[in-house]
């Protein structure tokens, strides 16, 4: 299981950098260029990734056309974002060098912080 | 039944009344090792006196006070045993049995759930980290193109440190290596399982005072042991700034709900020197903190 999500962040990479529609047997040529990898495992994941809604495809004469529902910078935004914003963080999952904090206690912060500058400095 | 009403008010005590006074003392800021330790202690005593009290609760006048056997069955589930060898236990005594250990088994049933939804939301953000992420070796951490500044660790197997490109946008080197410190302190020191006992707990008894206390206070000093570390090795100014910048950039649209004040009173910590607690205050809080979850069961087997 954890390999087939190995490869699935590979095949987004090549889609996301080729920035254009490719079918499966496109993707595992690159892919071969590092290790020996089946046609029918590239496809197999290439589907699971449409299940997923992260690829859309399209018939191509007789093999399927895959492409990226979304650019790399949007899907990282829309994950990155549930990870670390909105609800703070119930289970601990991440340990974060800072928890969100509100507009009033940013400025308390920097408050202290400028005063504590000042007494360094003088 | 009055040692019932004894451990009932021992745990009552440690639940609803050291709390207030442990998250007000000064010493924890200064050593948070120690005042991690002391919740964890104070945790312990209050489900070992409730066990005991819901236990000579439902078996009042059952004491058996011959030798080892006794001992072991005055103190817990050896009473089994003990009634073994004089009659054949009925299922009624089970039963009996059943209600002092589910008050140890519902944090126990609660750890054993809270580390597997952990475990697994951690597997998904390893995931997500595999297709957006990328690994910068001069820093040894996982960089991901996402504005918001943060810097975070994600714990347990195959852990990691990560920081966004805003976090590198707005912070110096020495910022950000003041930073990554931090956050290697919280993976050293296993942080995330004591997050996880403090978590499961405050699961397993809500509502009471020191669940609520213990949770809180565990994170907040646990995020300042990681600050200790970090200023070990970088300054006083670079760590303070690289928080201030960080919760900047994290400044939500909509204001929060109460996230406690936290982030301030770990800039003032970090702004002002601490003095370690005396050594002879550290020892009595180690000594205090082991010897109060012993006390009440000692109590019950001397009596």
């Amino acid at each position: 299981m954890r390999q087939l999500g190995g490869l699935e962040a590979e095949i987004m990479d090549r889609l996301w950098s080729w920035g254009r529609a490719a079918t499966a047997r496109e993707v595992r040529d690159d892919l071969n260029k590092q290790r020996p990898i089946a046609y029918s495992t590239v496809k197999t994941v290439a589907d699971i990734l449409f299940s997923k809604g992260m690829l859309t495809r399209e018939k191509d004469g007789r093999a399927w056309l895959y492409r990226a529902t979304c650019t790399r910078q949007q899907y990282t935004a829309a994950r990155m974002h549930d990870a670390l914003e909105g609800t703070p963080d119930p289970a601990g999952v991440l340990l974060s060098f800072v928890e969100q904090i509100s507009a009033e206690e940013v400025h308390a912060l920097r408050t202290a912080l400028r005063a504590a500058k000042r007494r360094s400095g003088s | 039944m009055i040692m019932a009403g004894a451990a009932a008010g021992y745990a009552l005590l440690a639940g609803a009344a050291v709390p207030y006074a442990l998250a007000r003392a000064g010493w924890p800021h200064r050593s948070p090792a120690l005042g991690v330790l002391a919740w964890q202690g104070l945790t312990l005593s209050f489900i070992v006196a409730t066990a005991l009290a819901v236990y000579h609760l439902v078996l009042t006048d059952r004491h058996v006070h011959d030798g080892l056997v006794g001992l072991l069955s005055a103190c817990g589930p050896g009473q089994a045993v003990s009634k073994a060898v004089a009659s054949p236990p009925t299922v009624a005594d089970a039963a009996l049995l059943l209600m002092p250990a589910t008050v140890v088994l519902l944090p126990l049933g609660w750890l054993a759930r809270t580390a597997w939804h952990t475990r697994r939301e951690r597997r998904r953000h390893a995931d997500l980290l595999a297709m957006v992420g990328t690994d910068a070796d001069d820093y040894g951490v996982t960089i991901v193109e996402y504005t918001v500044p943060a810097v975070y660790c994600l714990p347990g197997r195959g852990c990691r440190i990560v920081v966004t490109r805003g976090a590198l946008d707005v912070l110096t080197d020495e910022q950000l290596r003041a930073a990554l410190e931090h956050e290697r302190a919280h993976i050293l020191g296993r942080h995330h399982l004591l997050r996880l006992f403090a978590r499961a707990f405050a699961r397993a008894f809500p509502g009471l005072p020191l669940a609520r206390l213990a949770e809180a206070q565990t994170a907040l000093l646990l995020e300042m042991n990681a600050d200790d570390r970090a200023l070990r090795f970088h300054s006083r100014d670079a760590l303070a700034t690289a928080l201030c910048e960080v919760a900047a950039g994290r400044v939500p649209a909509a204001t929060l709900g109460a996230s406690g004040p936290g982030a301030l009173i770990r800039l003032r910590r970090i702004l002002s020197p601490q003095t370690k607690p005396h050594r002879a205050t550290g020892l009595g809080v180690v000594i205090a903190s082991i010897a109060a979850p012993i006390l009440p069961l000692l109590l019950v087997c001397v009596h």
